[in-house]
Formats: structure tokens, sequence, C-alpha cells
């Protein structure tokens, strides 16, 4: 192995060594009321014109000139009172911060810290962050808030068919994104096929997209890495939120272990239409011929301790379990279908000096799926499982206000089983098996540096990325840059560019997110997959309120995965004989963000005009190119949040607030037959009149997708501090009937040859009409 | 008079709350262009005459054939078909054939009886009118007997009983098969159509199975037949293709033929073997 490209980096970091003698304030910036940390807080010294921001853990360091006189610096966060405090600049000042939010229903929110300025200025570019505030309050399908949805409405995010989860980011398939939940990856997020992700809002803090320009630290996906941090529990005092939905209920719990030192959160949801079912079922227990309605539940439970062990030490643990059930059981059948994700955190931030960070992670994840159905001396089992084992740690090293570096490393321990099949007698006289087991080795080490010089800002990084699945091995370079380039205090222009790797890949039979759908390793035959992104762009701030952001990106993939025709996902062994391995491409010349962070009306305008194409598939089509389903050349999404009023009567605060939504997509590729054959079958079997036949993939579009919805968020606040809201959502407002798929209808009428069809029509099927939903939420 | 809510009252909304949501509608699709293929059928029976049904496929809106008269539109006319084995070549003339119970249409219809010895090699050629060419090899199978089929009451529900049925397997080999569980008559809709290899069976015993649906008196066609590879394959591929087209989860499929040739057919020449058990349940 050749490590001759470290050498360029370290020569760019060792002059870092040789920093000038400073003092240095570090130190951790937390909400006033519940001591959350910070993310992305800023620090800075306006009369020095040095500035810094908070990481992902809160921790900040900023670096000044050493002198007697005192400065003064500024913590400010969006949403939260600034603060303002001297300091004398001499040697190392700690200071943990504790800013106060303005978000309460009767304050006036004057917000000062500019995050959108701080967006500009960033030498990130394609990323988007997400916060509970608007996840909670924009209409939601069946009055159910989900921050993946909201993440769907971001410029260069395709969503999947509708009401579903799905996302592909700039091109990439929907097993391109790296989703991690307090750093543990969530390989299957969704319940209900797609239809509710496994995120409840009320445990979630940060949510933050890249959709390009990856930095040093992330690997392992080729389109988006989704980082999902859940709250860290009120070390304030105890309290607690919680709902009654449609679907679900929801409750969290949060308080001190000991005040200021040590906290925890425990949140959970659970449906309940199961109930009703269950009851329906009852009811009809003495009807005959009676129709069993199954049993279907979801649930997800997460908790998190964190304890502060010493000035510079605090530590964290966190859990996620989410299942979701469905079952019918009666004398004559007894089926259970279960799938779900399991994900536990211990991370370690130790702090070494003013200017050092680090984090150490040990992360598990478990996802499996599994259909049993037992039966007087029968059994039938399929399943599937993908679990990790993980171990990293990150460094922050902050030598002065010019640079951040950030270098680590992390060890991946993969283990899949692959559509484990077993039936048979309980006797032993009949036994089926098929599936396989795998496992896999993924190494990685970074090291990055953020160079802030005037007006230009440079991110350059490296990551060696590596996959063992003996025995197979391969090692690939990832080199990583960005560059911001400040013209005036309004705009910048930036561009970037990133390498991934990939090396575990999901079969997916449709373009559904299903549980049955399985992960599946690199191996010698599937080698990684790879993608390279360039991204250019401009920021440009109006005011002080309102940030537009103009990005061209194009994304080259190659190793890329799909079935061939007619693939056998189970019950077989050699599943990579269905794969076929090509490549893609996509590119925007446009993808246009204008962003309203403060002020009473508050939103985004996305809009992104995109191709994406797959081909050199030798088995699909001789290797033609093809649009894949998630190619929608026009994505218009309009996020309006508006705080339309507020008021206090009888001593209750109240406040009410408008929200809508509108999205509108160019329709999708499907594939849809283009001739229809008859055969008359086998002795026994029913002639089929109507065969369709299939040529080249993808050569038809649906219409365009075009959805608006409504809410209506009204708060009242008791003196006793109890907080109220009743959201109402209006999904699909103006009742439009979306393709959901188009099917060829095929009218028959007897004759003696049997059913023989008469009269072919296409019909569109639509799934969701006006939808209105209301749901009550509690904060106590 | 007493209401159950949830018995009258919430299906009475939830139909009510559908059919007014109307959630399908015809429209009008543009689709790819097509250019009509022939269409092959031909399955050897041993025992009885080489026979085949040609036809052509339409374009999906194709007006044509979609009339009672459906089959005798789409029939391929005036092709010259061969079929070779043992060194022997057989002609089928040009004729429609119906043959009932179950109903089953030909047009080109041989002398000879299929012979039914297992490893025999068979070649198809057509030569259509138009000058296109379909050739197609396919290998004559052994029937797989049924060993038994045990008809089981449930111990909870004794009305209703399940049937097992159970074949012995040659494990040296890759078999393919094909199930089907006809109920009343072999023209009814099938109860049970499947393929199934036996790539993953750890015993020579292989079971198929219904649920606990059948009642005393109940007539039961128990049919299992040994496929081929290229019969599997096409199979899955036509269920595919079906089901693709009316399931948004489906990755639809091409047809998987193995005739092939300058006339772009798409078809299926196999051999039809099978062992039937037909079975009256009785407690």
């Amino acid at each position: 192995m050749n490590y001759s490209f470290l050498s360029p980096l370290l020569l760019l970091l060792f002059p870092l060594l040789g920093a000038a003698q400073n003092a240095t304030v570090s130190g951790t910036l937390r909400d006033g009321q519940n001591g959350e940390t910070l993310i992305g807080a800023t620090v800075q010294a306006p009369g020095l014109g040095k500035g810094n921001a908070s990481n992902e853990y809160g921790f900040f360091s900023l670096t000044l000139p050493e002198g007697n006189d005192s400065v003064e610096l500024r913590f400010a966060y969006i949403g939260y009172q600034t603060q303002t405090l001297k300091v004398v600049p001499r040697g190392s000042v700690k200071l943990d911060i504790q800013l106060m939010p303005v978000g309460s229903v009767l304050e006036e929110v004057v917000i000062k810290a500019n995050a959108l300025d701080e967006k500009r200025k960033s030498t990130e570019m394609s990323v988007s962050t997400i916060s509970t505030r608007e996840v909670k309050a924009l209409p939601a399908l069946f009055g159910e808030t989900d921050i993946i949805k909201i993440l769907q409405l971001k410029p260069g995010i395709t969503p999947g068919s509708e009401g579903t989860t799905g996302l592909f980011v700039r091109g990439g398939n929907n097993d391109q994104n790296l989703i991690v939940l307090d750093e543990a990856v969530v390989y299957n997020a969704n319940h209900l096929f797609g239809f509710f992700s496994t995120f409840n809002s009320d445990a979630v803090k940060d949510l933050k997209v890249y959709k390009g320009g990856f930095p040093a630290q992330y690997g392992g996906r080729l389109s988006s890495v989704i980082d999902v941090r859940m709250k860290e529990g009120n070390s304030k005092k105890l309290s607690g939120t919680g709902g009654i939905g449609l679907i679900s209920s929801r409750l969290t719990l949060e308080g001190p272990i000991q005040k200021d030192k040590s906290s925890f959160i425990i949140s959970g949801r659970r449906t309940y239409a199961d109930i009703i079912t269950e009851q329906i079922n009852k009811a009809n227990e003495n009807t005959p011929d009676y129709n069993k309605i199954p049993r279907y539940f979801f649930y997800d439970l997460n908790t998190k301790v964190n304890f502060t062990l010493s000035p510079k030490d605090r530590l964290f643990l966190s859990g996620y379990f989410g299942r979701d059930v469905f079952t019918f059981k009666d004398p004559t059948f007894d089926f259970r279908f279960d799938w779900g994700n399991a994900t536990g955190t211990a991370r370690w931030n130790h702090v070494f000096g003013p200017t050092l960070f680090a984090n150490t992670t040990f992360t598990f994840s478990d996802y499996r799926y599994k259909i049993q159905n037992e039966l007087q001396g029968f059994s039938f089992s399929l399943g599937s499982n993908v679990k990790d084992a993980n171990t990293k740690v990150d460094f922050y090293w902050q030598p002065n206000n010019s640079h951040t570096v950030r270098f680590g490393a992390n060890v991946t321990y993969h283990d899949f089983i692959t559509a484990r099949l077993k039936a048979g007698s309980d006797d032993g006289r009949v036994r089926f098996e098929s599936g396989r087991d795998y496992d896999g080795w993924e190494y990685g080490a970074y090291a990055a540096d953020e160079w802030a010089f005037d007006r230009l800002k440079l991110s350059y990084g490296l990551r060696l990325s590596m996959w063992q699945n003996d025995p197979a091995f391969y090692a690939n370079i990832e080199p990583r840059a960005a560059a911001n380039y400040e013209v005036n205090k309004r705009l910048s222009f930036k561009a970037s560019y990133a390498r991934m790797n990939q090396y575990v890949h999901l079969l997916a039979s449709s373009g559904l997110s299903l549980p049955t759908d399985i992960w599946y390793p690199t191996t010698e035959g599937v080698k990684p997959e790879i993608s390279d992104q360039i991204a250019v762009g401009t920021s440009y701030l109006i005011g002080d309120q309102i940030l537009v952001t103009w990005e061209a990106w194009y994304k080259w993939m190659q190793n890329s995965v799909d079935f061939k025709d007619g693939a056998e996902l189970f019950g077989n062994n050699d599943l990579e004989n269905e794969l076929a391995i090509g490549r893609a491409y996509a590119y925007s010349p446009l993808e246009l963000e204008i962003e309203k962070k403060e002020g009473r009306l508050t939103g985004w305008i996305g809009y992104t005009l995109a191709w994406v194409r797959k081909g050199d598939f030798p088995e699909i089509d001789n290797g033609a190119w093809f649009p894949p389903r998630h190619d929608t050349r026009h994505n218009l999404s309009v996020v309006a949040l508006w705080d339309a009023h507020k008021w206090k009567k009888k001593g209750k605060d109240k406040s009410l607030q408008i929200t809508a939504t509108f999205v509108y997509t160019s329709g999708y590729p499907a594939w849809l037959p283009s001739g229809r054959a008859s055969f008359t079958d086998f002795p026994g079997a029913q002639p089929q009149f109507v065969v369709p036949i299939y040529g080249p993939r993808n050569t038809f579009r649906y219409p365009a997708y075009t959805r608006t919805d409504l809410g209506i968020v009204y708060k009242w606040k008791r003196k006793n501090g109890l907080e109220n809201d009743l959201t109402l959502s209006v999904y699909n407002a103006t009742d439009r009937r979306n393709p959901y798929f188009i099917t060829i209808a095929v009218e028959t009428q007897p004759t003696p040859l049997g059913e023989v069809p008469f009269e072919i029509k296409a019909r569109q099927v639509s799934l969701f009409p006006i939808l209105p939903s209301l749901t009550w939420n509690f904060k106590f | 008079m007493k209401i159950n809510i949830l018995k009258e009252i919430l299906p009475v909304l939830a139909i009510t709350f559908l059919v007014s949501c109307n959630l399908t509608k015809d429209v009008e699709i543009d689709l790819p262009d097509y250019d009509r293929q022939p269409v092959v059928e031909c399955y050897l029976e041993p025992g009885k005459p080489f026979r085949m049904l040609l036809t052509r496929s339409y374009a999906f809106f194709d007006t044509l054939g979609l009339s009672s008269n459906f089959i005798q539109n789409a029939l391929l006319e005036g092709a010259l078909v061969t079929i070779t084995y043992n060194g022997q070549t057989d002609t089928l003339k040009n004729q429609l054939t119906i043959v009932t119970n179950p109903l089953k249409v030909y047009n080109y219809v041989g002398q000879n009886l299929v012979p039914g010895t297992p490893g025999t090699e068979f070649v198809l050629n057509i030569r259509l009118a138009d000058g296109g060419e379909i050739t197609g090899t396919t290998t004559m199978l052994s029937v797989v007997p049924i060993d038994s089929v045990v008809v089981e009451f449930n111990p909870e529900l004794d009305t209703l009983a399940r049937m097992l049925t159970y074949i012995t397997d040659d494990q040296s080999e890759e078999n393919f098969y094909r199930r089907l569980l006809n109920y009343s008559s072999l023209d009814s809709f099938p109860d049970q159509d499947f393929l199934v290899t036996d790539r993953f069976s750890q015993t020579a015993l292989i079971a198929f199975g219904t649920g606990y649906e059948l009642k005393e008196g109940d007539t039961v066609f128990n049919t299992i037949f040994h496929v081929t590879r290229d019969y599997y394959d096409f199979k899955e591929s036509v269920d595919l293709a079906v089901v693709g087209n009316l399931n948004p989860f489906a990755q639809p499929s091409p047809i998987k033929s193995n005739v092939r040739g300058s006339a772009n057919p798409v078809g299926i020449f196999a051999p039809l073997v099978y062992d039937r058990d037909t079975t009256i349940v009785m407690k």
C-alpha cells in the first residue's frame, strides 16, 4: 500500500503546530432551560472581527490575541437570546455558556443570531438542517409528524412513492443514504412499508443532511449523510411532552438524574389501530364466514442518559428500539411478520485542552425481519438480518481561528444473514433451507482541515476506506475538498468535490422501501459502489433574513447495483447471479433554495432541475441507458410557517400558527408494457389471454404530482406552565387525484374458451384523497 | 333498537368513505411503439399428438382481437412447423383443434404421438409465411409420481381439513416443479398454482400442503408437473409480467422465452409431464 498521498496533507497541517502564543476561550454552549448542548451556535468577538461556531457536541474554541484589555464576546443561536460578556484574554479561559430560548408563546421573537449568514460564510455546501419546530408545525399525513418527510421538501431530494419516506438524493438510490441516529446506522428507517419513519420527533434534537461536499469524517454511502441526534434530556427539571394523534400516541419524559450533571430522556410511540381491529374481531367472533382482520401495530422506544463525569468528560448512552408487527392467528392459520431496528450508542466526550476535543463512540445497529408461520406439525420462517458493531474516535482540534482540524478512525464489523428460509415438518421428514451468512470489516481513517484566510475558506481532507470480506479486500482513497470565497458581506461563491465508497448494498425489488429488502455486502463479485460529485454554487443574503442559494452539481457513479430481469431474491443462495453491475450519472444546472428563518413568516422555497440516468448493465436492455424511477425533471417545494397571532386570555398565553406546503414534481418514469400475448397454459391452469410484454425499462412517464397541505397550530399555555396545542393537518387540501400507479385494466367477457378480453384501458390509481387529521400535543 | 357502533356504523362509514373517495379513474396514455411478435406455445405430452398453438402478440391497446373470436384473430397461420426427435422429423399440420376437459386450443397438430422416454431431445423448427424463422429445443422429463395424499381435519375446527401431498424427489439433480390444485373441476380457477425448485430441499421427501380450508365432500384435483429449467424461467417471468402490471410493489419482467430466431418470437417449447391425484375429502 502506498501511503504517499498522506504527505501533502501532513505538510499542510504541520504549520499549525507553530502557531503564535495566544489566549484561548473554550467551553460548551447549552440551552439555559433544559441544558441541551447547542450545535452550530456562534461565538464572536466583534471588536476583533473573530468568530467561530460550536461543533456537533456543543464544544467551541476561539483564539484571541493575548492582552490585558477585556474583550467582548457575543454568544448567539437562532431562537435564543444573544448573550454578551467580557473576558480578559490571558491563557486558557473556560466558559460554559447557557442561552435562554425566546420561543415561549407570548414573547416577541427577536432573534439576533444570523444563522443564514453563518451558512453563507461556511465552506459547507449542499447541506440542509431541519429543526423539530418545523417538523412539529408543518402539516403531515394523518397528522403524524415526520422529520424525514420534511427533508423530502428540500431541493435535491426526491421522495419515493407518495406518502412514503423514500429519499433519493441527487440522483442516488434510496440505499445510498447514511442515516445515523446518535452515530449508529439505521438500516431501515421506516414503519408501515415506508409510510412513516422511525424517528419520533419528540426525541429528536437536530437533523442535518449532507447532499454533497461530504466532510471527511463521513463515509460508507454514496449520496447523502443524514445525521440525526437525539435530545440529551433536560438536566434542569423533570419535564415531559406527548401527544395523541390519529395513528399513534407519544409520551416523552426527561429530567435530571443529578441537576446540571446528568440527565435522562425516555420516549415512546405506539400506533393503536390494532386495538380497534381487535375489538371488531371480538364483536364478530360468532359471525359465520366473518373474515378476521389481521393485527398490525408499530412502536418506537428511544432512551438516553448522559453524565458529566468531570469538567472535561461527558458520557452519553443512548438506544433505540422499534418494531412493526403484523400477525394473524386463528385455529386454521398462525402467521407473524415483524421487522425493525435496534441501535445503541455509548459516547465519551473528552476535552484535552482549550483547543482539542475528542469523541469516542461505540455503536451497535441491528435490522431484521422475520416471517413465521407455524401450524400443526409444519413451520415456515424467512428472515434477513444485518448487524453492525462500530468503534470510532474523532478528534476536533482548533489550534487557532484559522484552522479547524478533524482527524479520526473507525472500524465496523458487519454481520449479514440474507434471506434465511427454513420450512418443513416438525418430524424432520420434510425440510427446506436456504440463505447465506456473510460478514465484513469496514475501516476508515481521515484527516481534514478547514483553513480560513481573509475572504477565502478552504476545507480539504482525505479519507481512506477499506473493506475486507475474505478473500475480497478493497482499499480506496476518498479526497474531499470545499471552498468558500466571500465576495462581500452578502455574496459568497462555493465549490466542492467529494468521492465516496459504499460497501453494503440494498437489494430492493421495487422503488418502495419494503421490510424484506436485503442488505448485501461487497464481495469479490460485487465491487464497492463509487461516486464522485462536484458542485459549484453561490449564496446571497438579502437583508439579514433571506438567503438565496444556487448550486449546480454533477455526480457520476461506478459499480451501481441493479437487478437482472426477473431476478429471484428469495430461495436463492447465489444472489450475486441476480445482480447487474453498471454505472449511473446525475446532474443539475439549477438547485435553488430561498430560505427565511427569522420573523413571523419563515420557510423556504426549493427548486431542482435535474437529470438521472443508469446504464452499462450488460444484462439490462443490452447495456442501454435508461432513466431510473427517481428521475423527475422539476421538483418544486414551498414551505411556509406563519406566526399569525398571539394573545392573552384569562391568564392563558395563546398563539395561532398557520402552515402550508406545496409540492410539484414532474412525472416519474415507469416501466409499462408495450405489447400483450396470450397463453393457454397447462391443463388445469386458466388461459392467460393478456400477458403483458415489457420492452425497454422506464420509457413511460407518469403525470406530474402536485399537492398542497395546510396546517393550523393553536397553542395555549396555562399559568401552571402546562403547554398544549391542537394541530389540524389537512393533507392534500385540494383533494387532487395524484397518480400512485397506472395499471392496465382488462375487461373480459365469457366465451367457451374462457374469459377473453373485449376492452383494455389504462387506469390510474390514487392513494390519498384530502385527509384532515387532528393531533393534541402537550408539554409540561 | 341497540346499534353496535363497531359492527354496524364503522363498516358503513368506511365503505362510504372509500366509494366517495373515488381513487381510481381511467386515463389516456401513450405506450411505447411495439412490433407484433409470433407467440409459440408448444407442450410435449407423452402419448398425445404433437400440438402447438402459434399466435401473434398485439400492441397493448390494439383493438384487434378484442372480441369473442379472440383466439381466431390471433392465430398465425401458414407456417411450416417440424419437430425432430430420435432422428426423425414430424411435420405439424396447420389445423385448428379444440380439446375439451380441460379446454385447450391448437392450430398445428402432428400425426405421431409424443414419445415419453426421459432424456429424449426435441428440436422445433418453424418457418413463418413471411420467411421468419423460429427454433427451440427441449428434453423429455420423467414423471415424478405423487407418493401419497393425506387429509387431516383440524383438531379445533373438525369441519375443516387440509391436504398434504408428498412426492419423492431425485436429489442427484436439480428439479423444478409446478403445483396446481383445482377444486371441483380442472376448468376451475386453481386454488394453488406455483413453481418450486428442489434446490434447497434437505430431504428427498417434498410436501405440498393446503390450509385448513377443505370441507367434507370437496373434490380436489392435485397435479404435480415436472418441468424444465426453461419452463420454470418462462413461467416465472410470465407471472412477474402479470403481477408487475397490477402491483406497484412488484418489479415487472420481460418474458424469458426458450424459442429464438429471426422472427423475434416469444414463447415456450417444453415437455408436459405430470402426475395427478383426484381425492374426495372424507372424514
